[in-house]
């Protein structure tokens, strides 16, 4: 005989006036009853390449491809729109900002920061993403008694 | 001045032979040589990176392209960077997981096709090659200018160390030797510019107003070195002792006209304090572009620069990604989610790093417009601290500059070797040790010789036309493999050996002068513009075309790419029951 816990989620409800106890409720399951865990997607799923699997991998690459083209056209609105810009309005190539050409500050400076803070918020946001997935995939059990 | 010039280029280079050959004792096995053992730090890793990726034109050529040519040449260094920033977005965590050594190994291991490995392989070595020619042409300029020796010494020269410490000592201990070389790199340019710009103030940006031709700030006397022809915007009146237009004067007051005059080698001009700056031949800038213009129409001769622009912007902003000799450095990254933080960590080196040579060259105009009489433009920061800062501490700065500009050749030249050498040894060869060592030799032989032929095109020229060839090949094979699951492997054929053979044929075109103006300049002279949608068209539509023969495998392949390795490392078998126990603690 196995008994594993479980802690009853919360429902999600307008909070009441007055804060409740967390409810806990106590599962005690038979040791043929485990195998109902492989209904929830898991690891498993990715392995055998079941269409739960595929789904999972493929919701994920999405994400991940949805994340990076998004950062690419950020950067990419940035940059290539400049070209465009001064050749359309000649000015903008033959102003200077305290004897320094606007160009030179763009071109030689001002871009790379644009990079940098565009790496820096893909490389955060597919960390979480990829954390997320773990969870969904292979959620942390967690002991109620510790 | 030559002194400390020669002992800083000798030390770079012993330096790499020794830690290179403390790698032999180490470098056991084949994959040892091929790529150092997994275990790098993110921020060693990614300076390894940096020192490999920042060659003789990051170095030399970028900021004599901007003296000559103009502010627009700047797009070469923002695109160089922001290749990185690519390559963080779409490709260095996939490629990491996927854990093939090369991109050959990606290509055979994603689609399963020996065939596709093969032609993956021949590009390899048309890239590698025609990056190792501008490193051999920036270590054939800077002996020369260092030394006085002959063009060719430099270059076979450089062969001779590269391909023997490449043979010797495989990349174990390149690892460690590139790291240091970026620093080395940084401090020989990042000094330099600083201690420069300090020594010169900000006294005069008369040559940054728009639309100006330089003039000279204060009197200077020009010594002409060798046989120059050069032109003048406006007549002049110079004191010429020596050989001007076939006429020999001794100090005396001549009218120069506004046309083109032919000084001999010693000769020397002075010019009063506003004067026009006489202008070589090597660096006249492509006509209808200002220098302050955004907009670049080097390589072009001045034909629709807008559309030559976005040609430099496409090649090098996808062209990292496809780089044969960059992607084996990722695989010294752990887990993916280090291979996105070192390309992050090398997105901000590279940043550092590119600021400088704008610096170099906007002193340049300002405090040393004498440069614009130079052989050529990639000489220029070489000449640059001796003229700005006169006797030892101009000595000391230039001597810096060149032992840098050495260790970029090493450092990049290497990389390309092991790459090229791997790949012949691999896939052309029986494979080992013995066999890479002797293709290192012979892949090192065929880039001197060559090289020995392409003296007179901008070393960042070249350097580009090698990213358009990796941006219209290797780019859409690795993007597509990694996004698209329905690639296939006729569609990956075609799109490599399409867009590559394409892009190359265009550049060879343009190397042999086949079109000098109009649209046919840019397109040959620019390729990427429209080799980089021509190769993605082709691998797109003929995987479409080609459906029925998607490899079966493809699932577990993308799903080996894209887990995060928290979940692919984990023993799922056991999974639900040794959980269940773990939890109830027995």
């Amino acid at each position: 005989m196995e008994e594993t816990a479980a802690a009853q989620p919360q429902p999600a409800q307008p909070q009441p006036a007055q804060p409740q106890p967390a409810q806990r409720q106590l599962v005690v399951w038979r040791g043929d009853q485990m195998p109902v865990q492989h209904n929830i997607p898991g690891p498993g799923d990715l392995r055998d390449d079941t269409n739960t699997g595929r789904v999972l991998v493929g919701s994920l690459i999405r994400a991940q491809l949805g994340l990076s083209l998004m950062c690419l056209m950020l950067a990419l609105a940035v940059t290539v729109s400049f070209p465009l810009v001064a050749a359309l309005v000649p000015a903008i190539g033959r102003t200077t900002v305290a004897g320094i050409p606007v160009t030179l500050i763009v071109l030689g400076f001002a871009f790379y920061p644009v990079f940098l803070a565009v790496g820096w918020f893909y490389h955060r946001q597919a960390r979480q993403l990829e954390a997320r997935f773990i969870h969904l995939v292979d959620p942390p059990v967690t002991d109620p008694d510790d | 001045m030559t002194d400390a010039s020669i002992g800083a280029i000798a030390f770079v280079t012993l330096l790499t032979i020794v830690v290179g050959a403390r790698g032999i004792r180490v470098a056991r096995t084949p994959d040892d040589f091929m790529v150092a053992a997994r275990q790098v730090p993110p921020g060693i890793n990614a300076a390894a990176i940096s020192g490999e990726y920042l060659s003789a034109a990051s170095f030399l050529g970028i900021a004599g392209l901007i003296v000559s040519q103009g502010l627009g040449s700047l797009w070469y260094s923002v695109g160089y960077t922001a290749g990185y920033l690519v390559l963080l977005l779409l490709v260095a965590a996939p490629l990491r997981r996927f854990g093939a050594y090369t991109i050959p190994d990606f290509a055979d291991g994603r689609l399963g096709s020996k065939g596709l490995r093969q032609a993956a392989t021949a590009l390899v070595l048309v890239i590698g090659w025609f990056y190792l020619l501008p490193q051999m042409k920036g270590a054939g300029i800077t002996l020369q200018w260092v030394l006085g020796t002959p063009y060719w010494v430099g270059v076979v020269a450089l062969g001779v160390v590269v391909s023997g410490n490449i043979a010797m000592g495989g990349m174990k201990g390149i690892t460690f030797v590139q790291c240091f070389q970026y620093w080395l790199k940084l401090c020989a340019i990042g000094i330099p510019a600083l201690v420069l710009l300090i020594a010169t103030g900000h006294d005069s940006a008369r040559n940054l107003q728009p639309d100006r031709a330089p003039v000279f700030t204060q009197a200077t006397v020009v010594q002409v070195s060798q046989a120059t022809d050069f032109t003048l915007t406006r007549p002049v009146r110079a004191t010429v002792s020596g050989l001007i237009d076939q006429r020999e004067y001794r100090h005396q007051t001549v009218p120069l006209c506004a046309c083109r005059h032919a000084a001999g080698a010693g000769t020397q001009i002075g010019f009063a304090a506003g004067s026009p700056v006489p202008t070589s031949l090597a660096m006249a800038p492509a006509p209808g572009v200002s220098w302050d213009s955004p907009l670049s129409a080097a390589g072009t001769d001045g034909a629709h620069p807008l559309a030559s622009t976005y040609g430099i912007i496409i090649a090098t902003f996808f062209g990292a990604v496809g780089l044969p000799h960059i992607l084996v450095r990722f695989y010294t990254n752990p887990d993916g989610e280090a291979a996105r933080r070192t390309t992050l960590i090398v997105v901000l080196m590279l940043s550092t790093f590119y600021m400088f040579p704008a610096l170099l060259a906007v002193l340049t105009r300002l405090h040393a417009p004498q440069l614009y009489l130079a052989g050529d433009p990639d000489d220029v920061i070489l000449a640059l601290p001796s003229l700005l800062l006169p006797g030892l501490p101009g000595a000391l700065l230039a001597s810096l500059v060149a032992a840098g500009a050495f260790a970029a050749f090493l450092s990049t030249s290497s990389g390309l070797l092991v790459s090229v050498a791997g790949a012949l040894s691999h896939d052309f060869m029986n494979r080992g040790v013995t066999s890479f060592r002797w293709c290192a030799i012979a892949a090192g032989a065929v880039a001197t010789t060559a090289s020995l032929l392409i003296g007179r095109f901008s070393l960042a020229l070249l350097v580009g036309w090698a990213f358009a060839i990796a941006a219209s090949s290797f780019c859409p094979l690795l993007v597509l493999g990694i996004w698209w699951r329905q690639l296939t492997r006729a569609g990956a054929a075609a799109g490599i050996v399409v867009g590559g053979g394409a892009c190359l044929t265009a550049i060879v075109a343009s190397m042999v002068g086949a079109a000098t103006s109009g649209w046919s300049a840019v397109l040959l002279g620019q390729p990427a513009i429209w080799t980089v949608p021509l190769a993605f068209s082709v691998m797109i539509v003929t995987s479409l075309l080609t459906q029925r023969t998607l490899p079966g495998n493809v699932g577990q392949v993308m799903l080996r790419m894209h887990l995060p390795e928290a979940l692919s490392r984990q023993d799922y078998r056991s999974l639900p029951l040794e959980r269940a126990r773990r939890s109830t603690g027995r």
